[in-house]
């Protein structure tokens, strides 16, 4: 019986924190809410119902909500109660749940990598140079280098203004800081709260990938951090973390 | 939920995200056990019993030669 149960509890334990998020951790659930005054025209409700179809594999869901006090029509994206953004026509939504930099995360994250590192930058050449050189070299110095994935952003991207918009959301004061900031981004794209600026330094960097590679104790699957990133739904059958391997040959990066 | 002005004074003074304090106070990874010294009393334990075996044994040889020459006097 005791045997038994340390063999159950050694297997709990040898799944790292990337892994353990990946394969069970279900992404929270944004509300995209149509407020409207009065009645709603067959147009705008046939407009909406393409709008909820063309989302409906994201983690997302669509409601309509009639309000009186309001001048004109809107739609509030919510996370969690939080609210993200107010879009005033159905043509600002376009891409909402999907953009080509998004599919390029899910993709390294399907494919077993640790995580993705996303540096967003503010478009002030020395700022964010400085940021970026700091990770660079602590990536290259990491043991797990290959399997951390590197992205850049600009904040000002009109491709992926959606995108930059929801990591701007991932907390309430990131709009108003006009500095680089690195994302941590593993699971089915959770992304940490970040370190920007002058945080960016090689010790918390390493302390991210500590974060990632830790064995997933109780504390950290009842309390996962960060905020989930609107993404259509894919996260069936991913490759093997290509972190076990590397602890494997190596046991003791595994401590 | 929006906010206007940021609560704190400069970028220094904000807070640290949640999961950084934690991996650097090393709460998220599993504690090694935790090693207790306690006071080690065996060497003198060692020290008195070999000390009083030594006694008693010289105490025995002294009587069993004082017996054999008392045996030899009479």
């Amino acid at each position: 019986m005791f045997i038994l149960l340390a063999a159950l509890i050694s297997l709990a334990c040898t799944t790292r924190v990337s892994e353990w998020v990946l394969l069970n951790a279900l992404p929270n659930q944004y509300t995209l809410v149509y407020f409207h005054k009065g009645s709603v025209s067959e147009s705008v409700k046939n407009q909406n119902q393409k709008l909820a179809e063309g989302i409906n594999t994201a983690n997302i869901q669509f409601k309509t909500v009639s309000r009186q006090e309001i001048a004109e029509s809107y739609y509030g994206l919510y996370y969690e109660g939080r609210f993200f953004s107010k879009f005033m026509t159905v043509d600002e939504l376009k891409g909402l749940s999907s953009s080509p930099l998004r599919e390029k995360v899910a993709a390294e994250l399907m494919a077993g990598k640790l995580c993705v590192m996303l540096y967003l930058k503010t478009d002030n050449k020395e700022k964010d140079d400085r940021g970026l050189n700091t990770l660079h070299s602590a990536i290259e110095s990491s043991p797990f280098n290959k399997i951390i994935t590197v992205v850049e952003l600009s904040r000002n991207s009109r491709e992926e203004h959606h995108f930059a918009s929801l990591l701007l959301n991932v907390e309430d004061d990131l709009k108003d800081i006009q500095e680089p900031m690195l994302f941590g981004i593993f699971g089915r794209f959770k992304a940490l709260e970040p370190l920007l600026g002058g945080g960016i330094s090689g010790e918390n960097i390493n302390l991210m990938i500590d974060y990632f590679t830790a064995e997933c104790s109780c504390l950290i699957k009842d309390d996962l951090p960060g905020t989930d990133i609107l993404f259509r739904d894919q996260w069936e059958h991913p490759q093997t973390a290509l972190l076990n391997k590397i602890i494997d040959d190596n046991p003791m990066l595994g401590y | 939920m929006q906010i206007d002005t940021l609560s704190y004074d400069s970028l220094d003074s904000r807070p640290l995200p949640e999961w950084l304090i934690d991996q650097k106070s090393g709460i998220t990874t599993i504690q090694p056990e935790e090693i207790v010294m306690r006071e080690d009393h065996s060497l003198t334990i060692s020290f008195i019993v070999t000390g009083l075996f030594i006694i008693l044994l010289v105490a025995l040889i002294t009587l069993y030669i004082n017996r054999k020459h008392k045996n030899q006097e009479s």
